[in-house]
């Protein structure tokens, strides 16, 4: 019994896959190609297990990318990024919030809320306070590290070859708001202009 | 027969009366204004006399008070952090070294900063001020007090989240939030740009008329009509320089106007809400001048006994064209160093205050609430025999061919996140300004090596009614006019065929 719901599901699966990818390809057939200059920017799909996210409650995810080929920080939280954007408009929301989880004994600085040193301002977001958390393996190495950006330690790529990375992992936990973004709150991110920068700046690792 | 006679005597007595008290209570009426000031309705909260260090002004409005953005080389260093500058480049256009050896320190200085700030996007190459979306969020100081003037737009006074100086809740007046501590648009009657428009509009820039008429009583009458719209006669001042009172305008109906239904109690004319208002808008260039274009807009004027008028006129606007009607009077590097404002900072702000116009498929709010500011003077109003259009200027067509180019690639990269370049005819990124003013620096081959600037097809291009070489900058002799240029067909002008706007500058 158990064997054939599995046949069941993975015909399913056959007859579905062929079928999704048709309903996605007929728009370029049908739609004559626009010139290069008003084609509109797309992030292309990530390879299976690239991305994934968990919830955790309604309004509250877990996003992790993960990849084997290590190319830079800043390229690969900025995918993130860009996720995080595209699933608070997915889910309606406006705008997010990193929850980043420091602990006792955590260095780095805090995210300022309203210093008078920068005149009171509002943002929509600020690039400076997108610190998920990483982990790796180094080739040959048998368990992951962990590496915060609390830690007070240098990033753990800095100075490496990147292809002694065999496995890194990025995660974030963000809550999902709906509503005027609050521009004072350091760990705020308005989701449309946060991918309006990052449409054309992303491209998922692998 | 006494007491027909002591009926009558009553009766007469009682009809005296009620026409003193009641003079004009039948009677059609008008009442005409030429508006003498017209501002964005942002409420100023500093307080004399109070002071912080290293704050302007600040006040209940705004915390930190106006915004400082360029206001010195450590406030435009901090706004050139791209990772494509290395430490010196970010230091050397901050401070530029040889600036004591050359004749015009300052103006060097400005443009080199103007051409660096109008790159700041993530990659060089994106011109900044019509792809604002590509570079990061430098951050606006925003209005934190929470009385506002405005109207609550939509009907809902848990919206808005601002309460107007008599108490009524629910006002919407997201613009103020988001450019109310900008520094040329705050200030107790002296902003800088409020000035610069104001003194504009009453030098000939336009002129915005209103008329009110009804059929009762002009003080309280609950079926009146207001008419706002732009008069091609230029605004007539008196001996004194301020605007005049009682002279006559003609009012353009085919364009930028409204008719709306208004009620009047005691003298307080206050209109419906229509889907659309148009409206002259404010501006202080010809180019950036035209149709306000208000959404779910309305008026509210106050008639003074001295036939004198203040009121507001408000609804959603395009936040997107009030963008770049800000930014491209002339250029953004520009007005932001001249004025301490951030062209990138107000895209953002407005983004992210938008609250009205919501897109029907995506959702996303279009609009801005947003309010203006009128005070107006007493003027005869008049129709005119013949059809009336805008005023065109062909002198300056050129110019507001480029705004309107550069508004629409602003507007479409805005839109589809399709980085656009900039149109020709602007003077974006000191082009040629720079080139022409830094040839006695002693590092100018570094700045002219390793600072962006817009590229245009061809050799040659004109701008602002000079040709120049568009790879050295220099100026180029100018082409000979064509023996006869083409009218317009709603051409109605108030100045002799050959003058120009310069002095509207």
């Amino acid at each position: 019994m158990k064997r054939s719901l599995i046949l069941v599901f993975a015909m399913t699966g056959l007859c579905a896959m062929p079928l999704a990818a048709l309903a996605q390809t007929p728009a370029s057939a049908v739609t004559p190609t626009p010139p290069p200059s008003d084609i509109l920017p797309m992030v292309p799909s990530a390879k299976p297990g690239v991305y994934s996210q968990q919830t955790v409650s309604p309004a509250r995810f877990r996003l992790t990318v993960t990849g084997k080929t290590f190319t830079s920080r800043e390229a690969i939280e900025k995918y993130l990024a860009w996720r995080a954007a595209e699933l608070t408009m997915a889910q309606k929301g406006t705008w997010f919030t990193l929850n980043e989880g420091r602990q006792a004994g955590d260095a780095g600085p805090e995210p300022v809320n309203d210093d008078p040193a920068r005149a009171g301002k509002r943002y929509s977001f600020r690039m400076a306070y997108w610190r998920p958390v990483w982990r790796y393996k180094t080739a040959g190495a048998a368990n992951w590290t962990v590496w915060s950006p609390f830690s007070g330690q240098a990033f753990f790529a800095d100075g490496k070859d990147p292809k002694t990375i065999s496995d890194f992992e990025v995660s974030a936990d963000i809550t999902i708001r709906k509503g005027t973004m609050d521009g004072a709150n350091p760990l705020g991110f308005e989701a449309s202009a946060l991918s309006d920068l990052l449409i054309n700046q992303v491209s998922p690792p692998e | 027969m006494i007491s027909h006679t002591r009926f009558l005597l009553c009766s007469v007595a009682a009809a005296s009366l009620t026409a003193m008290v009641q003079p004009a209570s039948a009677a059609p009426w008008q009442r005409g204004f030429v508006v003498a000031t017209y501002e964005y309705a942002f409420r100023y909260g500093g307080r004399a006399g109070f002071e912080r260090a290293g704050d302007i002004e600040p006040g209940s409005d705004c915390l930190h008070g106006s915004s400082v953005h360029f206001a010195n080389d450590k406030n435009t260093e901090a706004a050139l952090k791209q990772p494509f500058r290395s430490k010196y480049e970010i230091e050397a256009i901050s401070r530029p070294p040889g600036l004591e050896q050359v004749k015009a320190p300052v103006l060097t200085r400005f443009h080199i900063w103007n051409r660096a700030i109008t790159y700041r996007a993530w990659k060089r190459g994106i011109e900044t001020y019509v792809n604002p979306w590509a570079a990061e969020d430098p951050g606006q100081p925003e209005v934190t007090g929470k009385i506002a003037t405005g109207f609550n737009l939509d009907g809902n006074s848990n919206t808005g989240g601002f309460v107007s100086e008599d108490g009524e809740r629910g006002i919407d007046n997201a613009l103020y939030r988001a450019w109310g501590c900008d520094a040329p648009w705050r200030g107790n009657g002296n902003a800088t740009l409020h000035l610069r428009a104001n003194d504009k509009m009453q030098g000939g820039l336009y002129t915005m008329v209103i008329r009110v008429s009804g059929n009762k009583d002009p003080m309280n009458d609950d079926n009146a009509i207001v008419e706002i719209g732009y008069s091609p006669d230029k605004i007539t001042k008196n001996a004194r320089g301020d605007v005049a009172a009682d002279y006559s305008y003609r009012i353009v109906k085919s364009e930028q106007y409204t008719k709306l239904k208004a009620r009047v109690r005691n003298g307080v004319v206050e209109t419906e809400q229509v889907e659309e208002l148009h409206a002259p808008r404010i501006a202080w260039f010809y180019d950036h001048a035209g149709d306000a274009d208000f959404r779910k807009g309305k008026i509210r004027l106050e008639i003074a006994p001295d036939g004198n008028a203040k009121g507001l006129i408000g609804g959603y606007r395009d936040w997107r064209k009030l963008y770049t009607e800000n930014t491209f009077a002339q250029d953004g590097g520009q007005q932001g160093i001249r004025e301490h404002e951030d062209g990138v900072a107000l895209y953002y702000a407005l983004k992210r205050n938008a609250d009205g116009m919501a897109d029907s498929k995506t959702g996303e709010k279009m609009g801005i609430s947003s309010t203006y500011r009128i005070t107006a003077m007493p003027a005869y109003v008049v129709d005119s025999a013949k059809p009336l259009g805008v005023t065109i200027i062909q002198a300056e067509e050129k110019r507001k061919d480029a705004f309107l180019a550069i508004r629409e690639a602003t507007i479409k990269s805005t839109k589809t996140r399709i980085v656009q370049g900039v149109p020709p005819g602007t003077t974006q990124g000191a082009f040629p300004a720079l080139e022409r003013n830094i040839q006695d620096l002693p590092s100018k081959e570094f700045f002219l090596k390793v600072l962006d600037r817009p590229h245009y097809p061809g050799e040659a291009m004109e701008i602002e009614g000079e040709r120049f070489n568009l790879k050295s900058g220099d100026e180029l002799p100018a082409k000979p006019e064509p023996s006869k240029p083409a009218a317009s067909d709603k051409q109605v002008r108030n100045e002799t065929a050959s003058a120009k706007v310069a002095d509207a500058r």
